[in-house]
Formats: C-alpha cells, structure tokens, sequence
C-alpha cells in the first residue's frame, strides 16, 4: 500500500468513525487548500462538492481580516454544515438538524488534527503536496456529471464510506512535456495580487515569459504552470498574463494570497516557475 | 392631514398640549429595537462590534475602524455563502453562520430585512452573545 492510499484510507477512517459517534451525519468529506478531495463522499457528485467548496471558498478568500478560518458553522433550520481548517485540510460535515453537533465537533477537534500529525511524521514529503501531483484545479468539472449536478442533496443520502473505493473524483491527467520538450524553470519573485475578487487557482506571470514558453511549445497555448518553492514544495495553477503595467517585465510571478500560504511563501522571495501543458 | 390639522389647532389653544403631543413616543421600529439590543451587546466582554444593516440604511460601530471595510466583505460573504450552502445542501432557513478565525470569530444573522453581523474576540463568550441573540 503506498503512502497516498494510507493517507486516504486514514483519513476515510476518521470519517467513519465521526459516523459512529454521530449518525445523524449526512456528508463528510476532506479537501485540501487546493480544492482536491482526499477523503469522503464518493458517492456525491464531484458538482455538489465542488459547490460546497467553492462556496465555503469565498470565505475563506476573504478571511485574512480575521487571522484566516479556523471553523465555518452554518445553522439551518433543518441542518448544520460546518467547516473545520487544519494545518492545509478542510473537513466538511453536514449534519440533520437532531444531531448533538457539540459531541462531534468535539471529537473531530481531537481525532483530525492527530491524525494528521501521525501522518505528517509517516510522509516522505509534506502532506500538503500528496495530491498535487495528479491534481485537479477547482472548477474543472467533469461534463459527465453534469446531469446529476442539479439533483437537491437529499438524494444524495450519506453512505458508509469505503477506503479502499476509488475517490469519486478522476483527477484531469496533467501531463508535463516530453523532456525533450522541456522549457528550464524561470526564477521569479513573488508577488502579491491586489483587488477583492482574486481567484486562488490563477497566478500571474509576465506576458513575455507566456510567449516565450509558447513559442518553445509550438504556439501551444500555456494555461498551467507548477511553482517550485526553494523548500521543496510544489503546486500547479492555472496561469495568466499580468495585467499590471508595472510589473511587466520585471520577473516576477503574481501569487494570490492563499497560494503563498498554502506553498509557504511570501512577497519578495524567489520561486521556480515552469510551463505545464493539459 | 386630519390628525396634521388637531395638533396645529392644539398649539395654538394650549401650549402645554403641544408638549403633551409631541412627548408622546412614536413606537421604535423592529430595526430601532434591534440596534438597541446591538448597543447593548457592544457591551459584552469580547464583543468588538456589529453591523446592521438592511435595504435602506447601515449601522457600523466597531472598535477598529481600520478594518470595517474587509469585515464588512467578509460578512456579506458568509450570508451570501450561508444562503448559498443551504440550498444546495437543503438546510432550510439559514438561521445563523459563525465564522471563527485565528483572531476574531463573527457571527452573523438575518432578521426581518436586516442582515446582522456581531465581531468577537476569539475568546469572548459566545453563549452569552447567542442567548442574548435568541432574544431578537
């Protein structure tokens, strides 16, 4: 069994058990920073998810003012949905409105949060990467689940999860070049991206740098780039030209916020960019 | 414009029925009360500020004024991200969404028309706040 299916099944694990200590759970699921789902909910469709992150999202984008999100309780009158943050996962669980969610939430607040320390001492590398590498950006749906999307989520009743079940979700095969089509990373500076309505899954790289690696791909047009970190860390996104004047041709690559906290880094320091093509 | 003219009369007849008149409370509104009750939680140990508001006016009174803009963001976004998660996942009315972060915890509601958002200390109490909320 590989690192990544200890990982899963660990974490699947925890969710069962949360399922025991409290059966009027409906939907668990965890995701990381980068919107992946790592565990839970297989049978959900990846829309409905990809629904409740996003919208869970748009908090969190905005939640610097605040120290960043520690826990996110919605109370419904026929339910509770609540979002716990720890150390680059978010755990999600919905609730029926006759739970006893304090029980739970105790238990969630112990039981996650060692697990994943066991696992972070298990992990070759950081946990934060185990899924990137075959990682799916946010809001790359899957057209053929297109037609359960639109179902309410009652029918969609939670289930006993299986950790040894494929996740839900098939990661989009990002595909590096052929090493013989390689472009060297480029050393830039990082830079933050100003406004309110900043998506987290889009860095900015100078214009020119775009149109050389495009030019080195045959006119492919570059809509990923992996940044490498000088600790190791790696993550893909989605990449645009810069639209700063100021910044153009100045070396450096526009990272949101809460990408420079997910890869550890902050404005002025030096990252590795390099072209990924889909 | 009958009742405008009765106390145009009453003025001019007697003085002190004026004052009487004018004396006499118009009834707060639901928004008057609830800001009243806000003013009062303002006074809650941990509790740093709110925001009222509703479709034709906004009440604000934080300790750190600085910060009001990316609050008042944040906020819209939890109600709007509240109304959102509850249709998708069926959970009826929205009564209230906490968010908690690292250093400030807010919780906000909506009642009638008006959208409220109370700000915290991490550790103020927030059972007090919410009984003091249940009361609105």
């Amino acid at each position: 069994m590989g690192f990544n299916e200890i990982y899963t099944t660990a974490l699947n694990n925890v969710l069962d058990e949360m399922r025991k200590v409290c059966p009027d759970i409906q939907h668990a699921f965890i995701y990381n920073e980068n919107g992946e789902l790592i565990a839970g909910e297989t049978e959900t469709p990846q829309k409905v998810t990809n629904r409740i992150i996003n919208a869970f999202d748009e908090i969190l984008e905005r939640a610097e003012a605040i120290g960043g999100v520690e826990a996110i309780t919605l109370n419904g009158s026929m339910g509770t949905v609540k979002l716990y943050h720890f150390n680059g996962h978010y755990l999600v669980a919905v609730y029926s409105a006759k739970a006893e969610v304090g029980y739970v939430d105790t238990v969630v607040r112990v039981l996650v949060p060692t697990v994943l320390k066991v696992l972070e001492k298990l992990s070759p590398t950081p946990l934060k990467n185990v899924a990137e590498p075959e990682s799916e950006p946010l809001g790359l749906e899957k057209p053929q689940e297109e037609g359960l999307a639109e179902k309410p989520a009652e029918e969609f009743p939670a289930k006993e999860s299986k950790p040894e079940a494929e996740p839900a979700f098939t990661p989009e095969k990002l595909q590096e070049l052929p090493s013989s089509l390689e472009v060297p990373a480029v050393q830039l500076i990082v830079e933050n991206i100003g406004g309110l309505l900043v998506p987290s899954d889009t860095v900015r790289v100078d214009s020119e740098t775009l149109s050389n690696w495009e030019s080195a791909f045959e006119g492919k047009k570059i809509e990923y780039v992996e940044i490498e970190t000088f600790d190791g860390k790696t993550a893909r996104y989605k990449v645009k030209p810069i639209k700063d004047s100021k910044y153009a041709g100045k070396g450096v690559v526009q990272i949101p916020k809460k990408a420079q906290l997910t890869l550890e880094i902050k404005k002025g320091e030096l990252v590795k960019v390099k072209p990924v093509m889909v | 414009m009958t009742k405008k003219k009765k106390v145009a009369e009453e003025t001019i007849a007697a003085p002190l029925a004026l004052e009487k008149a004018t004396a006499t409370p118009i009834a707060p509104s639901a928004t008057d009360k609830l800001r009243a009750s806000l003013e009062e939680l303002r006074g809650y140990e941990g509790v740093i500020g709110y925001i009222l508001r509703n479709s034709t006016s906004a009440a604000i009174d934080l300790k750190d004024p600085s910060k009001l803009i990316e609050y008042a963001i944040l906020s819209s976004s939890a109600l709007e991200a509240g109304e959102e998660l509850s249709e998708t996942l069926n959970l009826g009315e929205v009564k209230s969404i906490l968010v908690e972060g690292k250093e400030v915890k807010i919780l906000s509601f909506t009642v009638g028309e008006n959208k409220v958002s109370i700000f915290m200390e991490r550790n103020a109490d927030l059972e007090k706040v919410l009984k003091k909320v249940g009361q609105f």
